[in-house]
């Protein structure tokens, strides 16, 4: 990933040099910062989302200072709270400003049989115990949205202010860096996601690797080719046609094509190589697991030099966290329990068997999980509703594990109208953590793009509001977060 | 005036394929010689007499196959597709809701107003079972008010959270109260999921002032109240009233503009402009009476609708992508044929379900991906979903069993066709594409048929020749972009 060697040809002066001497002049040490970048280039992204607002205090709980946090959150959970005794085995770090001890939700770190075969046991606890798992906390923005769909997007583009962007945060970066005819990204679905949207490149939606070919005829296969180029050209001519949706449609097609004969090989190089850890994500049982397990599958024809794929970039997305009712509070078989499960249990066999296959992938694979919005601090009933800023997790080998970031202010006195927490850049305890600040840190220490580039990439709010008022904007960024070397 | 305009038979396909599956070129025909103007045609499509539903089964795949089976033998196919427009709107999933026995219980409520009044169709459908479980109603208890249902009727079902300039239609507290008249609800299952009440006696003191939209909608800084008629069960049905007297910024009603958007964007295409749906709000009245079937007709008969009639690749004006439903159940439909069995079998390629493919291809009906229905447009496509549709394609051409099964051609067209150019022309007339191709495109298929013009012409009466190469051109034209547009 990083710099890619078109990105670095396209630099300028040495364009010459890389093309007439071709990649063995690298090898003579004359070059060494260019050669180190393309080293770099064998990195990989995972983003999971986290579909319909995950709740974020009972993600990342608080356990003790009885006079503040734990207080509030006691006040506000009545029937879903999480006791300090619930999260004695699922202890993390401090708050770095109020000194609470913090839990994760017991649920990320179910014992061994919860899964068959005792899969995914630990969870995401034994991960953050290796010290490989960043706990992100307060990360939101600024004027946020209740809305599922409006929150969804602007997290997908990275625009929480004024028009929406139309490209996704990853997609502005796969569209200036990698040409059309390229799949960069790849998503486990059947649409393309907001994150990866742009029209530069190509963005691989798939359901099932397995199933993922081209469907000829096959009582008359001695007609394939006849037909391959018809479709072709048919789709090619609506490409260089005037209607834009037959253009979207022709480019789809031909990508596809493309890619069906390239992909549809993945599967069976993965099942055939690797059963043991394929039949852990069986085990698990989840459609995160099974997510998780294709792009494994993709990733490691990567690695073992499959033509024509070179995916980077992955998206996998998990539902059912719109909790408004019986969301359950510690209880091994209450709702959020469930999903914290499958999330962590998913996210251990995945890590495990990057880390397990040669050349150590788990260590060149980086994992960042989201969902639209956090949940209302009081409980209904048995549920919440939407709320504001929540925390985020960024998993992988290269990851410094900790928590990052400040717990939002969940005092009654200190809530918004709606009962939200509230956004702010204001250097007190509560500071919020901006997604952007998130994506930036990303982008710049695991892209290794220059922060000027990260910044037209992720453009600061810059409406009449935010120029007045930029302690409760996103004026100035903060690409270093720390949680990646 | 549009109603006096005649049509023409380019105009007749692209009415009959945008209101319901598609249509060959002699169905548009016949359509024509008996309704010579825009207006006699739009009235002719919506005298449909609407019908109820009936589904027996508890599962999904059960209610599903049979709406399908409605969809592929309906005489009047527009009553299928503002079924499915008003499932999309009103989006609920059984993998919520859970009964099937619900969800079939709102395609029936859905399916008997589809063309009637809007302001009756949203307050049914707020009392509706499956709604009430979709969206929490059920669960929305006075002390701590769930806000699901009150988001979703102003942002999904009725005012959208912006207007066309871009201006709040409502702000959080308007949710917050209107979450309160709703709370309280429930039904019964004995009486076939239909009796409900209002728990009012539960209700706590601090429910607050029940006024709404003080900043919004054009009723000034006192807002509205909705306990105008009283307190109690009444609340709801207030709720809805105020919220279409709602005015935009623009002091336009809110509502109706939003309305007419969403089932001009469905019928007609993407990017309507503005006074498109300006005129056929004002020529149908339906910012006062919220009539479906007259604002349909204006719809149908305004010069806008037809702005995307011809060729793909000569019409500028973005068009739209044709739904996986529509795509499957007017493949069928196109080439007489019907799925095997029970269970919907294609009969060829890889035998599967319908109902699989369409879970392929994005969509399956009664489980939309969330509340705000399906993506629509371009969001149909990927490579995942294109696919699968390429696959049903090839299925479908490869059905050779026997019977109303299997793809038979010689039931469709002249098999006595040798010239190749007539050979595509046919076949393009069978599936409505009528002048939908350019020449280049002829020419690629052309050019498949004769391999490169290896021969000069076909005998379709061979069987070798009919299945390698009829079969592949017909496959071959469903898989091209211009039939994933409508």
């Amino acid at each position: 990933m990083a710099i890619t060697r078109r990105q670095f040809l396209k630099g300028g002066g040495l364009v010459t040099a890389g093309t007439l001497f071709g990649p063995g002049f690298f090898g003579h040490g004359l070059l060494r910062s260019a050669q180190a970048a393309l080293e770099d280039n064998d990195r990989y992204f995972v983003v999971i989302f986290l579909n319909g607002g995950n709740d974020g205090l009972n993600t990342v709980v608080p356990v003790d200072n009885v006079a503040g946090l734990r207080a509030a959150y006691d006040a506000a959970r009545s029937s879903i709270n999480i006791t300090p005794t619930q999260l004695a085995n699922s202890l993390i770090g401090l708050d770095p400003i109020s000194g609470t001890q913090l839990g994760i939700h017991p649920g990320f770190n179910v014992p061994n049989g919860y899964f068959d075969n005792g899969a995914g046991a630990g969870g995401l606890k034994s991960l953050y115990d290796l010290g490989k798992v960043a706990v992100v906390q307060g990360c939101g923005y600024p004027e946020y949205s209740l809305s599922h769909e409006e929150a969804r997007i602007i997290w997908q583009t990275g625009v929480p202010l004024g028009a929406p962007a139309g490209t996704g945060w990853v997609g502005r970066y796969l569209a200036y860096e990698y040409a059309g005819n390229e799949i960069p990204a790849v998503n486990i679905d059947d649409s393309i996601v907001g994150e990866f949207r742009q029209t530069g490149t190509s963005v691989l939606a798939v359901r099932d690797l397995e199933n993922f070919r081209f469907p000829f005829d096959d009582a008359y296969s001695d007609d394939d080719a006849a037909k391959a180029a018809a479709f072709a050209a048919l789709n090619q001519s609506a490409v260089s046609g005037a209607q834009p949706a037959a253009l979207f449609i022709g480019n789809t097609g031909l990508a596809t094509y493309d890619a069906a004969a390239a992909f549809q090989s993945l599967s069976g190089l993965y099942e055939g190589d690797r059963a043991a850890q394929s039949q852990l994500y069986s085990d698990v049982g989840r459609s995160l697991a099974y997510d998780l397990r294709q792009v494994a599958s993709v990733i490691y024809g990567v690695e073992q030099g499959v033509p024509n794929v070179s995916a980077r970039f992955f998206q996998v997305s998990n539902g059912g966290y719109d909790t408004h009712s019986d969301q359950g509070g510690a209880d091994p078989n209450g709702q959020h329990f469930s999903l914290h499960a499958e999330l962590g249990g998913a996210l251990k066999v995945f890590y495990d068997d990057l880390a397990s296959m040669p050349g150590n992938v788990a260590n060149r694979v980086c994992v960042l999980v989201w969902s639209e919005f956090s949940r209302r601090i009081v409980q209904n009933q048995n549920g919440t509703d939407h709320g504001s800023q929540g925390p985020m997790f960024v998993i992988g080998g290269g990851v410094q594990g900790g928590v990052y970031g400040r717990h939002p202010n969940i005092e009654a006195s200190a809530l918004d109208d709606e009962g939200n927490t509230t956004y702010t850049q204001d250097a007190n305890s509560f500071r919020s953590t901006d997604f952007r600040d998130v994506y930036g840190t990303i982008l710049k220490h695991w892209v290794n793009l220059p922060p000027a580039t990260v910044q037209t990439l992720l453009p600061l709010d810059a409406t009449a509001e935010a120029l007045a008022d930029p302690a409760h904007y996103w004026r100035s960024a903060n690409f270093d977060l720390g949680f990646l070397p | 005036m549009a109603d006096g305009t005649p049509l023409t038979l380019q105009h007749a396909r692209h009415l009959l394929r945008r209101t319901g599956f598609g249509a060959s070129q002699a169905e548009a025909q016949a359509f024509l010689a008996g309704h010579s103007t825009r207006g006699a045609a739009a009235e002719a499509l919506l005298k449909f007499k609407p019908a109820g539903f009936k589904a027996g089964g508890n599962d999904h795949d059960v209610i599903h196959d049979k709406w399908i089976k409605y969809m592929l033998k309906v005489k009047a196919p527009l009553q299928e597709k503002l079924v499915l427009f008003w499932h999309d709107h009103f989006a609920t999933g059984i993998a919520k809701v859970y009964y099937a026995r619900l969800m079939a219980n709102q395609n029936k409520l859905l399916r008997l107003n589809c063309r009637g009044n809007f302001k009756t169709l949203v307050k049914a459908v707020s009392k509706d079972p499956a709604m009430m479980e979709y969206l929490d109603t059920v669960r929305n208890y006075a002390e701590v008010p769930n806000e699901n249902y009150a988001r979703e009727l102003q942002e999904l079902f009725t005012l959208g959270v912006k207007d066309s300039a871009g201006v709040d239609n409502y702000v959080q507290d308007d949710v917050a109260q209107i979450a309160r008249a709703f709370s309280g609800w429930t039904y019964g299952k004995a009486a076939y999921f239909r009796s409900w009440y209002h728990d009012y006696t539960d209700d706590w003191p601090q429910r607050g002032p029940k006024v709404i939209y003080q900043s919004t909608g054009g009723f000034g800084p006192a807002g509205r109240s909705f306990t105008v008629n009283g307190e109690g069960a009444q609340e709801v049905d207030a709720v809805i009233d105020i919220i279409f007297e709602h005015r935009d910024s623009q002091g336009k009603n809110t509502v109706a503009r939003r309305t007419a958007r969403r089932l001009i964007e469905y019928f007609a295409h993407p990017e309507p402009s503005l006074a498109f749906i300006d005129d056929v709000v004002a020529a149908s009245g339906f910012d006062v009476d919220f009539e479906i079937t007259p604002l349909l007709h204006a719809i149908f008969v305004h010069d806008d609708f037809y702005l995307t009639a011809g060729s793909p690749v000569g019409v500028a004006t973005r068009k739209s992508v044709r739904w996986p439903v529509d795509y499957v159940v007017g493949s069928l439909r196109l080439l007489r044929m019907k799925p095997k069995g029970r269970y919907q079998y294609i009969d060829g390629g890889g035998y599967n379900r319908v109902f699989d493919q369409l879970s392929n291809m994005g969509q399956l009906v009664f489980d939309p991906p969330s509340v705000f229905g399906w993506d629509w447009e371009t969001s149909w496509v990927s490579s995942s979903t294109m696919l699968a549709r390429y696959g049903f394609a090839r299925d479908l051409t490869a059905a050779r069993g026997g019977g109303s099964t299997a793809f038979r051609p010689d039931k469709l067209m002249n098999l006595g066709l040798t010239d190749p150019n007539a050979i595509v022309t046919a076949a393009t007339d069978v599936l409505g594409m009528t002048g939908d191709l350019t020449a280049g495109e002829e020419a690629t298929l052309v050019a498949y048929l004769t391999d490169n013009g290896a021969v000069s012409t076909l005998d379709l009466k061979d069987y070798d020749t009919r299945n390698r190469k009829l079969h592949g051109l017909f496959t071959l034209l469903m898989q091209m972009p211009a039939y994933q547009l409508q």
